[in-house]
């Protein structure tokens, strides 16, 4: 398996999604000291008021970043396979269709993983660094808020890296980057977005569930992949 | 094992239009089995099912002596392939395609990329990204993929479309090396039969999804027979002369004013003179080769004419 996976970067040149993952922290970071600058100076009505809102919304904003990333990996790896014909040249390798699709997926789910909680970690502790020095955010750091948000962030990571994984469900009827990028953005539109301070993922269950329906769709999508007629 | 490839009554519809019916055809380990038919026979579909890409609806297919699962893998390990036109990951060069396709395969003797580039003349272009590759390039490069790991199968689907003159030559050159000296056995599709004649030692010819006949080109060779065709105003004055006086039995009226005799112990001049001495009218004397070609055009004329076929042939 894990000389699948390596092949899958070997051919994709990964390197790419790397720097373009490093371009995603710079703009975000950049965006989030925009608000930061502009808003927190106001003290009539300042945008955080507290260190957990703060870190809420690094959170949020990493994830509907890099659920719409996952996208773009599952168009490149997965759909655009399918449509430029090379899915069935990799079918007639001596490899199990579902190991080869499975090796694809299991990219995608811990690359959107590993990119939120590392960006969470960073921005997070880029930001409670530049308050110290700025102080426009009136909290303290205490242990139990870091471990409370950590458990936070993981959770929604798992969540966000089986929500990541739903477009595919729906690019895949037919074979549709266009689509897929869609439902990417229609997802984080449906989860992410914030109401007056409520939002649907502020109830884990609701983004847990639509992780394991992501996983589960999947798996449907391709439980009779080497059952039926790959070209 | 003497049979690579045996199927049995293989068939594939799509809903109701049927693509491949009952196919029964058997492929000898060793041998250059050419596979005739215009386009769209079905062909392709076949090979594709010795893969497992497309699954047939109906009969089996063994291979290397054991029954072809519908979710087996491990016989594509001893394969070969090319079907229609080959596919690459257009932004990698031909060597890393290579190198990708080794991996898969799980093929890993060194030396095996460059020998097959040099098997199929491709030479200082391994570096370049395939996508500035041209079509003749792209087919020496995915006959180089289908054989640089020595399989004990090799399926090529129209391996010399796309090549001038000279490829095609130098691809006919390759082939009989592959089994001659690799012991593969190939199976090579074409609706081009004086392709497949130069290089099959056995030929199916498949048309509209059946498969009309299975031959081995030594049996062909030997039942085209010569014969001399005789051109006269007056066949029925010609045909008693040739019964009557000189008491050749083995002739027939080839319509209008033709007449064939098989005869094999007469000569051209026997009869040019015996017919004249009687006076008959005599327009033309030649020796004829009844081709292949013919041979072919009777057994697709069985069911109707077939345009694709019959300019295929021509």
């Amino acid at each position: 398996m894990m000389h699948l996976i390596k092949l899958e970067l070997k051919k994709g040149k990964m390197t790419g999604f790397l720097w373009g993952s490093v371009l995603t922290y710079g703009i975000m970071i950049g965006f989030l000291l925009l608000i930061y600058m502009v808003e927190g100076s106001s003290q009539t009505d300042p945008v955080f008021v507290s260190y957990e809102e703060m870190l809420g919304l690094i959170d949020t904003l990493v994830r509907a970043t890099f659920i719409i990333y996952a996208s773009a990996l599952l168009s490149r790896l997965i759909i655009s396979e399918f449509r430029d014909k090379t899915m069935a040249l990799l079918f007639t390798y001596p490899v199990n269709r579902k190991k080869l699709i499975f090796a694809k997926l299991s990219i995608v789910f811990s690359w959107t993983f590993v990119n939120i909680v590392l960006a969470n970690a960073i921005m997070g502790a880029l930001f409670l660094a530049v308050n110290t020095k700025m102080g426009y955010v009136d909290d303290t750091i205490t242990t139990e808020l870091l471990y409370r948000h950590g458990a936070h962030v993981v959770m929604h990571a798992i969540a966000a890296a089986g929500m990541s994984l739903l477009p595919l469900a729906v690019g895949m009827r037919k074979k549709s980057i266009t689509s897929t990028v869609i439902s990417s953005v229609f997802i984080v539109m449906v989860v992410c977005s914030n109401n007056m301070g409520f939002s649907l993922s502020s109830i884990i269950a609701i983004p847990l569930s639509l992780g394991v329906l992501g996983v589960l769709l999947t798996y449907l999508s391709f439980r009779n992949i080497d059952k039926v007629d790959a070209a | 094992m003497t049979e690579i490839i045996r199927t049995r009554l293989l068939s594939k519809s799509y809903g109701k239009s049927d693509v491949v019916t009952n196919v029964s055809m058997q492929v000898r380990k060793g041998e250059i089995y050419g596979f005739l038919g215009p386009n769209g026979a079905g062909k392709s579909t076949v090979m594709k099912m010795l893969l497992n890409l497309v699954k047939p609806t109906g009969g089996e297919i063994e291979l290397f002596g054991e029954r072809l699962m519908p979710t087996a893998v491990e016989p594509l390990k001893r394969i070969g392939q090319m079907i229609e036109t080959p596919v690459f990951y257009e932004k990698l060069t031909a060597q890393q395609n290579l190198e990708l396709h080794a991996e898969y395969m799980g093929y890993y003797r060194s030396g095996a990329i460059k020998e097959a580039m040099e098997m199929v003349q491709l030479r200082g272009v391994e570096g370049k990204p395939v996508k500035q590759y041209s079509l003749g390039m792209r087919q020496r490069l995915g006959i180089a993929r289908a054989i640089m790991t020595k399989p004990e199968l090799l399926l090529l689907d129209e391996p010399i479309n796309g090549l001038d003159p000279e490829g095609i030559q130098e691809m006919r050159v390759l082939f009989r090396r592959l089994r001659d000296e690799y012991g593969i056995t190939l199976l090579i599709s074409s609706h081009l039969l004086a392709e497949v004649e130069q290089v099959a030692d056995t030929i199916g010819v498949i048309d509209r999804g059946r498969l009309l006949q299975e031959v081995s080109m030594e049996s062909i060779r030997r039942s085209t027979t010569n014969y001399i065709e005789i051109t006269t105003s007056d066949p029925k004055l010609a045909a008693y002369v040739l019964e009557d006086k000189l008491k050749l039995r083995n002739f027939k009226l080839a319509g209008g004013n033709a007449l064939r005799v098989y005869d094999a112990s007469v000569t051209p001049e026997e009869l040019s003179k015996g017919l004249i001495l009687n006076d008959v009218p005599v327009e033309s004397i030649n020796r004829r080769h009844h081709s292949l070609e013919d041979y072919f055009l009777e057994l697709t004329r069985g069911g109707g004419s077939h345009d694709a076929f019959n300019q295929a042939g021509a």
